[in-house]
């Protein structure tokens, strides 16, 4: 298998809520709630350079597309008394993560990393990073319980936010092959890695009080799309590498439910990555595709256990037997995968073979069936009919993310649903970044000249003389090279020398596709 | 069951087979059972304390 390695990244918008009013401005709300949080190494993100209005495609839209209300929203905000960037609240932390508010949600991204299960810990670590700014902000306004936060994606009235993927590609990969490869994988991929929600969003059923597995389905409208708040796609063709994009592309997914469970999200970036690593960049392609795609997703959503046939051009499959179709094209390959790598596809073949024989037997990793055993057994208790309210707002506790309050934290808390990550590690995980590539040497550098740096994005950093420093990925790198060069940039004198010491790490990905 | 979407009884659930045990990078995973003790009353009880018109109340403005 090709030794290139796939740099990850998850981000979370987080829905927010104040308790105590009747009604609470969700921009207000989020910029304090991320102001709260003292520990950061930076305020200013280096937003120069960054276009989310290019197309992977080859060409820049004009405006991303917001609907209706959300335009009525965006001119009411230009008339507050605050600049674009307190809006932002941009927070670089010394993690090698970002905390800031995005689009009226407070997010944390994680830092980049091209392990999953190290990705799994600092998002977790982001998880504690919100309720430490929750606390906070609660003693400033004087009342515990004040706020609760959500690590959802919807409010189940038309509204959804995201949990978007990263995985940093070679540029040679065209685009379309991506999503050629991909699109009956991320589709099929719904059935495990769904969160479960209570209620029907799609224009042509909102109201409908019904389960369904996915959160997000429901708002997937277009195959392929730049837009990320309306009409959104399946694979998102933003093109913004985030690195340097004569070798780079950045595949952004936004399709995917923000998950309470660790093991969705730990295989949810493990089995995205192997089939991009172990199938798109050796050359291979699918022998098939699904006839209507975005139908398909919200047939997945909306199958539950008893998932439908899915029309292919030349067959109908479940979404299990796409899966087990690209598992087999892994497991066929002559692939050298790591222990890590190894754990994901035996984890993805064990839980195909689970859902076929009784799929309440993942209920201990699946978030969509482990809520929907919670519910049944409430609703059985309280007699409810399968229409009451009381059942949406459990879903909605479910992803509460006070450990005192959520409903999935009283499963994990009584082993019910697996934990991956070990507290001390993600304890030093809130505020250490990775031990390997650009956010250790992102971070020394902020550290060495804390009054010297102005902004920094993922890849560059800005000082007060105007120069900007231009990271490379330190993709081959070994966590003592990176220690090395950690000290040297800790003895450095000005932020001039930068540039010398990081000059032999300059990279292009080596990348070659047998054809 | 779920045939049309709506919520009914699992059976028991199974015992949960490995889990990586450690998340050390690279590391080879050690298989973990995790130690259930049915969550129960708690729950049950975290449960009724939900207002039901929370969600009917929950409103966010669209996000990316």
């Amino acid at each position: 298998m090709t030794d290139f390695p796939i740099v990850m990244g998850i981000e979370t918008e987080y829905g927010i809520v104040r308790n105590d009013l009747q009604e609470s401005d969700p921009v207000i709300e989020s910029m304090e709630l991320v102001r709260s949080y003292q520990s950061a190494d930076l305020t200013g993100w280096l937003y120069q350079g960054e276009d989310p209005s290019l197309d992977a495609r080859g060409f820049r839209v004009d405006n991303l597309a917001q609907d209706e209300e959300e335009k009525a929203f965006t001119r009411s905000d230009y008339k507050r008394f605050f600049s674009f960037h307190e809006m932002k609240s941009d927070r670089i932390l010394s993690n090698g993560g970002r905390f800031y508010n995005d689009h009226t949600h407070p997010e944390f991204s994680t830092p980049e990393s091209s392990s999953v299960m190290e990705l799994l810990r600092y998002d977790r670590a982001g998880l504690e990073i919100l309720l430490l700014a929750k606390k906070e902000r609660e003693r400033s306004l004087g009342k515990e319980g004040g706020l609760s936060l959500y690590r959802n994606n919807t409010d189940y009235h038309g509204h959804s936010y995201g949990c978007h993927e990263n995985y940093l590609l070679p540029r040679a990969i065209p685009f379309d092959r991506i999503v050629t490869c991909c699109v009956p994988f991320l589709v099929a991929r719904t059935v495990l890695l769904g969160a479960g929600k209570y209620g029907y969003e799609s224009s042509e059923k909102r109201g409908y009080v019904r389960y369904q597995a996915s959160q997000r389905a429901d708002f997937i409208e277009t195959l392929v799309s730049v837009d990320t708040m309306h009409c959104r796609p399946l694979v998102n063709s933003r093109d913004e590498p985030h690195a340097d994009r004569n070798h780079f592309r950045r595949l952004h997914l936004i399709l995917g439910d923000a998950n309470m469970s660790e093991w969705q999200t730990a295989m949810k970036l493990g089995m995205t990555k192997l089939v991009l690593k172990g199938l798109l960049l050796e050359g291979w392609s699918p022998d098939i595709a699904l006839e209507d795609p975005v139908e398909s997703i919200r047939q997945v959503s909306k199958g539950l256990r008893d998932q439908p046939l899915l029309r292919l051009r030349d067959r109908q499959w479940t979404a299990l037997d796409i899966l087990e179709y690209y598992s087999d094209a892994l497991e066929k390959r002559d692939l050298n995968l790591d222990p890590e790598e190894r754990w994901i596809l035996s984890g993805w073949r064990e839980a195909i073979d689970q859902f076929r024989k009784e799929p309440s037997s993942l209920s201990d990793r699946i978030d969509w069936i482990a809520k929907a055993e919670m519910l049944s057994r409430f609703r059985e208790e309280e007699s409810l009919a399968p229409d009451d309210p009381w059942l949406q707002s459990l879903d909605l506790e479910y992803h509460n993310i006070d450990p005192d309050q959520g409903l999935f934290h009283a499963l994990e808390e009584s082993g019910e649903m697996l934990r991956l990550t070990g507290e001390e590690s993600v304890r030093e995980a809130i505020t250490h970044p990775p031990g390997q590539g650009r956010p250790p040497v992102r971070h020394a550098i902020i550290r060495r000249f804390p009054d010297d740096v102005v902004e920094a994005g993922w890849e560059k950093i800005r000082f007060r003389s105007g120069e900007v420093v231009v990271l490379p990925l330190f993709q081959s790198c070994r966590e003592e090279e990176i220690a090395r060069l950690i000290e040297r940039i800790g003895g450095l004198s000005t932020p001039h020398e930068i540039v010398e010491v990081i000059r032999p790490y300059t990279e292009g990905t080596n990348f070659q596709q047998e054809r | 069951m779920f045939h049309d979407g709506s919520v009914v009884l699992f059976p028991e659930r199974k015992t949960a087979p490995g889990s990586p045990g450690r998340e050390t990078q690279k590391d080879a995973p050690v298989p973990k059972r995790p130690e259930t003790k049915k969550s129960g009353d708690r729950l049950m009880d975290r449960m009724k304390k939900v207002d039901p018109n929370q969600s009917e109340r929950y409103r966010q403005r669209t996000g990316e």
